[in-house]
């Protein structure tokens, strides 16, 4: 868990291309503690503080993650399953991370312009007081562009 | 024939308008209080308590979250907890809290104050029974409001129904929800407590009539087919069936004015 993250370059879409939308997609998003923002900035470049807020102009979007809290039943309750049958049709696991999507369309698009092809994403995670909190888990990061 | 959009196609009998918390008549406010506070009384199947705890504590936790499943659960849940509460006092209603309204001030006062007219607004706090607790000590409610901007603005709101597909618009949806969660904070702000705050019903109906506009507006953008079957327990219901909110009974129309027709009788 972290409470900042700042990714390696990612390739922007090609200028030359129409785009309808463009999401940043963070894959197995934990959500097993507490309640938190996670600030999203694209192109920001280095020195972004941890206080930089929605008008910052490489501010992308937010995320919020309802936390779920600390686990209330016996051992093993909140522990998820590794692996899912493919015939058990019960409903998944309360703490398996899920996928959520951020559209950052125009905060990509205003670095297009810019002539960027590159730019890192930072995410600065932001607990229910304001405070930093080490909350922020996902196993990927990607951004997808529609045309 | 479309199944995921509404289909007032036909004059609505005795339909039930749910109503902004800002615009409750003295009457129906008080009927609110008086439901509520009648079901705190009760300990068994029919009560507050028990309608809280089906969220998340005690366990096991029902609620449907990051899933194409969460709109349609929450809808039936406040459906069944409504029934509920008009058990006590016939046709009360759920109110909703339009959070871009009352910026930036907060709460609606009727879920603010914490005493009205000499008692407890039942409306501003509620017991946490002992198995629905986080800790032991958190026998009651309580808020601690967190940073002003996790509640959305009018424009987000306006990007989210935007959306003409039911998955991003669901996603986004449930994105802004998670900030009002955590705004609010204390007890609501953790998933296995929220439902005991009597602001959640407010909060959820709020989420509720977002998705029945957004379904007014893209008719014919229906879930997925696998998941109109699905069964939403514990409720008996399926996600087909919470789709058209005027055969569950109710309205979110601001106002509805009616005359006759041309047949008689």
């Amino acid at each position: 868990m972290v409470d900042r993250f700042r990714s390696k370059p990612l390739e922007l879409p090609s200028a030359e291309h129409r785009v309808d939308r463009i999401d940043l997609a963070f894959y197995d998003l934990d959500h097993s503690g507490s309640t938190f923002e996670a600030r999203v900035f694209i192109g920001a470049g280095r020195g972004l503080k941890r206080d930089a807020g929605t008008d910052h102009p490489a501010y992308a979007g937010s995320l919020f993650i309802f936390g779920h809290g600390a686990c209330s039943g016996e051992e093993g309750h909140c522990d998820v399953p590794e692996e899912r049958d493919p015939f058990d049709f019960r409903l998944p696991h309360h703490l398996e991370p899920g996928v959520q999507i951020l559209t950052v369309t125009e905060a990509v698009k205003r670095l297009v312009e810019a002539g960027k092809d590159k730019a890192t994403v930072d995410v600065f995670v932001h607990g229910m007081e304001g405070e930093a909190l080490k909350a922020l888990s996902f196993s990927q990061l990607r951004l997808l562009t529609y045309a | 024939m479309t199944v995921s959009s509404p289909t007032p196609t036909r004059a609505p009998v005795r339909l039930r308008h749910r109503r902004s918390a800002r615009r409750l008549s003295a009457g129906q406010l008080a009927d609110l209080r008086e439901a509520v506070t009648l079901a705190q009384k009760i300990g068994d199947d029919r009560g507050y308590q028990y309608w809280a705890g089906i969220h998340g504590l005690p366990l096991p936790e029902y609620c449907q979250h990051r899933s194409p499943l969460f709109l349609p659960w929450h809808r039936a849940y406040l459906y069944f907890f409504e029934k509920a509460l008009q058990d006590r006092v016939p046709g009360v209603t759920l109110p909703w809290w339009d959070w871009t309204q009352h910026q930036p001030q907060g709460l609606p006062p009727v879920y603010a104050r914490a005493r009205v007219g000499g008692r407890k607004n039942p409306l501003a706090s509620s017991p946490i029974q002992p198995a629905g607790r986080r800790n032991p000590k958190e026998s009651k409610t309580w808020r601690q409001f967190g940073p002003q901007s996790w509640l959305p603005q009018s424009a987000e709101v306006k990007t989210v129904l935007d959306n003409r597909d039911y998955f991003t618009f669901q996603n986004q949806l449930e994105n802004i929800h998670n900030g009002v969660h955590g705004s609010v904070g204390g007890t609501m702000g953790y998933i296995e407590t929220s439902a005991y705050d009597p602001l959640f019903w407010a909060h959820h109906c709020m989420i509720d009539r977002l998705w029945y506009l957004w379904q007014l507006d893209h008719p014919g953008a229906p879930l997925p087919a696998p998941y109109l079957d699905v069964a939403l327990p514990p409720f008996p219901m399926t996600v087909r069936q919470t789709l058209d909110i005027t055969a569950l009974g109710y309205d979110y129309a601001a106002a509805t004015a009616a005359v006759p027709g041309t047949s008689r009788g």
